[in-house]
This record gives structure tokens, sequence and C-alpha cells, in this order.
């Protein structure tokens, strides 16, 4: 038996007899205080990226803190087919969401690619990019490689060519793969109106679109809207293969003056798009076969807005690839640069490299595998 | 019951904006083929007091608390309080409630015939004494009607602990019958009480009022529900106010609820539609950040009903921006017509004629502009209206005390701003 006891509550040395801790003034009759058990951290409630609070993030995605959206699955999305292919598509700086999707499917010697920028004024425009570059990637799964053999008899899919038939000849098929691809993303598009929230009738989803079917050195290109493609060769200026459906775009064609054009508040407004109110959808497509090797550059306006300027763009795209060795540390590099500038838009990027026609040609025509997008 | 609650707004703040706007519109389907779950009890107090001998009140009084009763649903428990110096159960025996049957209806008739206006007002004791009536019935949906035609006799603070006490305890609508009642008075006890206030100027009108009364309240079958609003850490919400179907103040009844919850007392619910106006302080994001400003719940008890968002996204685009939500604007409108025409009043009561002009014509405009044409007629009672678009109006030399009233106590009506226009 010891003279001198503890307090239970705070650890203080207490007097023999006494009955109240001197420190704390706790009775020492009485037990501690229990412990609040602190309630274990829903694991599978994510934590706050804005506050810090641990799993605070409530199924309805806004932190139980602070109350700030806790991001979106698209607000940063990387697609990586090695060296066939890479695409990043990027929230930017200043829109709350990503209205932009992107499509890369990459196989031997191949590659499909779709970027589409939902339009801001629309209602649910990150729905109408999203089905675009769905329906348009899955269509150009389709195109065949130009240079491949007739497809085996009796396969039960394939039709047989009319022997007095010529196959067109190199690259003319992608673009008509290319034409039906968006011919399908617009009526995919067309289809939101009616469904979902009832505000889509009165403002329908609505995007641009760009799809590029790549077989060897073939490519098949087409777009609607502003989005846009430039073809990367091994030095010179960058050289933009599409023509933006825009106003700027359509006065200078009748003769106004470009800076002048450039700078009018309405120079970005669109004047072909995806969607119900659309009519019915044009798109413009061509096809080339590269000649020597080089790059294709799809981007929605979030990047080529900073870049106006061809022979600036190609010197930023080719330091990209030179200073990051990969095509995804390129793409990255492109969208870092973007939101550097201001990241005003939403931005996103694919680089797809072409080889030059002398190349032996290739020997698997293998059908493209989409890639899946992670969510980095 | 079910519910739904929407939130209108437009989310997108100027960068540096702090101060969050929406009009929660919440609707009840009523019960299940408008049956109530639950029990309801109705009190009916009368004032007896000497001055209902005038104009034959008294005997409008009977009527009137006669005809409610035939208004009362079979199995709903009632009583009638005498008002005087003290309270009196006119029916059933002191301390019961009656259940409402032919037979009940019948006797509470003949009791009713009975009452004699000899005495004071003392309307703390009338309302301490339905509460102690509705306090045997817990979980039914509660209702009053009080009746007067005068000042509280009481001494003077005497209502106010009095309605501190039973605050919410059940709803109580209030009748004031002739121009000798005070507005302020009776209005302080339907805040409390979560009820509605109005003038029946002349003792004929009294058997409709309470009808429609008595009506109103059996389609109730939610007794008690509210409102629970979340918002994040360093927000605060600055006002909550019930704008539809009349301008109700909510933002002092909050009662805590957890972290960062509290909840607001909406009282007993039908087969109707309310709106309310959130304002919330938060603290300022940069462009492009999405916060959820408030999280608001439909709650009866531990249940929830409905649920909706109201949200905050800071943008640079001031097209964005600065668009105006029709609805938040409507119903600002409508608080602001209140507020003016109370300042108006005090200040026409004042002798401040010059302020009481200028507060007319801001609410003449704001009435006419918003289409409130219930109380645009009301004021026309009150000042002529030269020209309602530009606010230009005249105080009136003579105006009726009831008229004036009238306007007081409605000046809080609003009408529902036109949707999808």
């Amino acid at each position: 038996m010891t003279l001198t006891t503890d307090c239970v509550s705070c650890a203080d040395e207490l007097a023999a007899g006494a009955t109240f801790c001197e420190s704390c003034g706790r009775r020492l009759a009485e037990p501690p205080p229990e412990e609040k058990t602190v309630e274990p951290a829903d694991p599978k409630r994510k934590n706050c990226s804005r506050c810090g609070a641990e799993s605070s993030v409530g199924d309805d995605g806004y932190c139980e803190e602070c109350g700030m959206l806790a991001g979106r699955s698209r607000d940063h999305l990387e697609a990586d087919g090695g060296a066939a292919g890479a695409a990043v598509s990027d929230r930017g700086r200043r829109h709350r969401r990503n209205e932009d999707a992107m499509w890369l499917a990459v196989g031997t010697n191949a590659a499909d690619v779709v970027v589409s920028d939902g339009v801001s004024a629309s209602f649910d425009p990150d729905a109408a990019s999203d089905i675009a570059v769905r329906a348009a990637g899955e269509l150009l799964a389709c195109a065949r490689h130009p240079d491949a053999p007739p497809p085996v008899a009796g396969d039960p899919d394939e039709t047989v060519p009319l022997e007095d038939l010529e196959r067109p000849p190199g690259a003319v098929g992608l673009a008509a793969a290319a034409a039906h691809a968006i011919t399908g993303a617009a009526a995919a598009v067309a289809s939101l109106a009616h469904t979902g929230d009832p505000r889509r009738a009165a403002a329908n989803p609505a995007c641009t679109i760009v799809a590029a079917a790549v077989r060897g050195p073939h490519v098949g290109y087409g777009w609607v809207g502003d989005s846009r493609i430039y073809w990367l060769g091994p030095d010179g200026p960058a050289e933009q293969l599409t023509e933006d459906d825009s106003w700027a775009t359509h006065v200078i064609a009748m003769g106004a003056d470009p800076v002048a054009a450039m700078n009018d508040p309405k120079a970005h407004a669109i004047t072909a798009w995806l969607g119900a109110d659309a009519g019915p959808v044009r798109p413009r497509v061509r096809s080339f076969t590269a000649s020597e090797a080089g790059h294709l550059v799809l981007c929605s306006d979030g990047l080529w807005n900073y870049l106006p300027d061809p022979a600036e763009f190609g010197a930023v795209v080719r330091e990209s690839l030179r200073a990051t060795n990969s095509l995804l540390g390129a793409a990255r590099a492109l969208v870092a640069y973007a939101n550097a500038a201001g990241g005003g838009d939403n931005i996103t990027v694919a680089l797809i490299p072409v080889p030059a026609a002398e190349a032996k040609p290739a020997t698997d025509f293998d059908k493209t595998i989409p890639l899946d997008t992670t969510d980095a | 019951m079910s519910y739904t609650a929407e939130a209108f707004q437009n989310e997108y703040l100027a960068l540096g904006a702090s101060e969050v706007n929406a009009i929660v519109t919440v609707t009840s389907s009523g019960g299940e083929g408008g049956r109530r779950s639950g029990g309801a009890t109705e009190i009916i107090i009368v004032d007896a007091s000497g001055s209902m001998q005038a104009e034959g009140r008294i005997g409008a009084a009977r009527q009137a608390a006669k005809a409610a009763v035939e208004c009362i649903d079979d199995g709903v428990r009632f009583a009638i309080i005498a008002g005087v110096s003290t309270a009196q159960q006119l029916f059933p025996a002191p301390g019961e409630l009656a259940v409402a049957s032919p037979q009940t209806r019948a006797a509470a008739a003949q009791a009713i015939d009975r009452l004699q206006a000899n005495g004071g007002t003392a309307m703390g004791a009338w309302l301490l004494l339905a509460a102690q009536l509705f306090a045997s019935r817990p979980g039914d949906i509660k209702h009053a009607i009080l009746l007067t035609d005068g000042d509280n006799g009481e001494r003077h603070g005497y209502l106010d602990s009095v309605l501190d006490q039973i605050k919410e305890q059940f709803v109580c609508d209030c009748r004031g019958v002739g121009a000798s009642w005070k507005v302020a008075e009776l209005r302080k006890i339907a805040d409390r009480m979560l009820g509605t206030v109005d003038i029946v100027a002349k003792p004929m009108e009294l058997t409709t009022s309470f009808q429609q009364m008595i009506t109103a309240a059996m389609g109730k079958t939610a007794a008690d529900v509210q409102l629970k609003v979340w918002t994040p850490v360093n927000s605060t919400v600055r006002f909550v106010k019930q704008v539809e179907p009349q301008v109700v103040d909510l933002t002092g009844k909050r009662v805590e609820d957890g972290p960062r919850a509290g909840r607001y007392p909406l009282g007993s619910w039908g087969q109707e539609s309310r709106d309310y106006h959130l304002c919330i302080d938060v603290p300022a994001g940069s462009a492009g950040d999405e916060m959820l400003a408030a999280r608001v719940h439909i709650m009866e008890g531990d249940t929830e009903h409905a649920r909706c968002l109201v949200r905050a996204v800071w943008t640079d685009d001031s097209a964005l921006s600065t668009r105006i939500n029709r609805q938040v604007a409507h119903y600002t409108g409508q608080a602001e017509l209140a507020d003016a025409i109370q300042a108006g009043l005090a200040a026409r009561e004042a002798g401040d004629d010059r302020t009481a002009t200028i507060k007319f014509g801001r609410a003449a405009q704001l009435a006419h502009a918003s289409g409130n044409k219930a109380t645009e007629d009301l004021l026309a009672k009150v000042v002529e209206i030269e020209d309602a678009v530009t606010g230009t109006v005249r105080l009136k030399r003579k105006v009726a005390a009831e008229d004036e009233m009238a306007l007081d106590t409605r000046s809080t009506k609003t009408v529902r701003v036109g949707r999808g226009q």
C-alpha cells in the first residue's frame, strides 16, 4: 500500500487522503472520462484535396468540411499508346469542368484518334463531346489499311469486291471512313437532346469534332467546328490541315482583313457543329499519304489559341518532343504550355507519329484496339 | 407524404463575390389520399371581452365558431376557449378534449350559444390554456384560431414570456375583428406560432374567415416539418425566409443540428408548395472553383423527405456571373415590397409624410412591376397611385383604419413568379 496515488485523469501525483485532484479538479472516486472513440475514417471516402480534411468527400462529390467540389474524373485524362500515339485532356485553369473529350486507339502501324470540344453555350456540352468521341472512335476502327490484302474469302462479315471495281488508291478510303465516323458521331450527339435533363431540349448539347484514321503512311481525317489537325514534318512550320468552321475563317475567306477578323469578338463563333440543332452535318474530309515521316497533332482551341502562328506551333511541339523523349511526355508538356499561358479553356492534345511511305510495307494489319483512358 | 425540393439560382459568381442566393421551392403531395397519418387537434379561442358586444361582434363570433365546428372532421379532437380576463374552457369539460362527431358538434354549438361578452382581454392566459390542452396530444397536428377585437390587457411582458414558453408547439392563426386591435400584437403571436394574421373588418365576414381557416387546417397531413441547412466551414447563413405564399423571416428560429447544420421550423404541411429564399456568405473562391454552399434537407423528425443543393461556381466570365436569376430577383422584390409598406405605415404614423410618400411610392412600383395586384389594390386604398410605373403616389388625407390595417397585415403576401417565362 502506498500513501500517494496518481490521478487517473491527469496522472498528477496526489496527497494521501485527497478527494479531488489538485491539478485537474476531478473527483477521485469517479472513473476517468471515456475517451471518445474517433469514428474510423471511412476508407471508401476520399480526402479533400482543397482543405486536406481526411475522408471528407461525401457521396455527392463535395467536401463535408469546406464544401469544395473534390474534382471530377474528367479534369485530367491521359491515354498512352507508347510509340504509336498519346493524348492528354485537361480542364485548364479557368473552366470549372472539362468539356473536351478524346479517343485514342492504336494497333500495329495503325491509330484512330478523335478530339471533341463541347460548346459551352449549350446544356451538358461535356456529354456531347463524350458521346461524339466514343461513336466516332468505334466507327473509325473499321477503317481498312489501303495496302492490306483483300479479306480472306469465306468471312461472312466481309463483302467481296466486284472484279471490275477498283479499290480507291492510297488513303482515299480512309477519308470515307472519317466521314462515316463523324456522321455517326453527329447522330449520337443529336440524340442527346431528348434524353436526360429536360433543359437539354432547350439548349441541346453540342460539340466540335476532329477525327483521323492513320494506317501506315496513309492518313484520312475530317472535322466539324474549330478543333484542328496539324502536320508536323521533319522541319519547317507546322501545317494546319483543317480549316476552322468559324466566323473569322469565313470572313477571311470572303476577303476580310485577317488581323481585324481574328480580333473581332465573334472570331471564335463556330459556323458548324454537332448537335440536334446543327441540321444535316457535312463533315469536311481529306486524306494524304506521308512522303516523309512526321507527326499528326490534333488539338482543341485550348491549345492553338496560345499558338496561332504555325511556325511557333511547330517549334513548341518539336521542343516538347525533344525535351521529353516520349509522346505522352510531349502531350503533357503541350498541356502545361497552355496552362502556363493562362489555361483559359479546356485543353486537349493528341500526338500520332506517321511513317514515310518509303518505309517497308507493314506485315501485320491488325485491327486497332481502344486504349483505356486513365484518370491521372 | 412525398416532398420535392428544387433550388433556383445563378450559381456563377464573379471573382471575389461571396454572397450566394437561392430560392428553394418545396412541394408536398400531401398524405396518401389526402389522409392524415396521425391525429389532429383543433382549438378555437374566442375573445369574449366586453367590447365584443359592439357592432354585434359577439353574435357574429358565435355564428363563426359554430360554422367552424361544423367544418371539423370526424375523429379530430377539439375544444373551445372563451377568452375573458382568464381563460375559460367553454367546451368540453375543463381540461378535456372532445372527439368530433355529430353529437359532440351539436353539444359544442349549444355551449357556444351560452357565450357572453363580459370581461377583459388576456391573450397570454388563453394561449397558455390552449398549450396545456394540446400537450395531452403529442404527435398530433395542432392548430388553433385566436379571435380578438382589442388590445391585450395583461401586464407588460407577460404575453412575451408565454410565447417564449410555447413557441412553435402549435400553429396559431390570429384574426382581429374591427379596427381597435393592434396588428403588431397579433403579428407577434402569429410569427412565434408559425401562423397567419389578418383583419376581419366586418363581423359578418367572420364565418367565411373561420371556415377557410378550419378547412385549411383539416388539409394538413404532417405536423412538424423542418428545413435543415448544412453549410461548409467558414460560411454563415445570412438569412432564411419563407417568401411564398407570404414573407416570414425564419433566420432567428434556427436550432443547431450537428456540425455546420441547423434546422428551421416550417410548421404543418398538407398538399402545397412554398418558396424559401436562402442567402449564404461563403469564403470567395478562385476562377473555376465549385463549392457546395448549402445542402438543404426537408425533414420530419429523423426522416429526410427531400434534398437539394445550393452551389457556387466562380468565374471570370461576366456574361455568366451577371445573369440574374428570375426567382431570386422576384422574391427579393417581394420582400422589399413588404418592407416598403411597413416603413411607409410607420412613417405615416410618426407624421413623416415625406418618407411615407417615398416608401409607398416604391411599394406601388414594386407591386405593379411584379404583378402583385392584391397588394396594389390595398395600397390604392391608402394612397392615390398617380403612376405605378414611376412610383408616383400622393397620401390620402382620410384613410379608414380598417384599410390601413388590412394593408399592414397583408403586406407580406406575395405572388409566385411565373416559371419558365
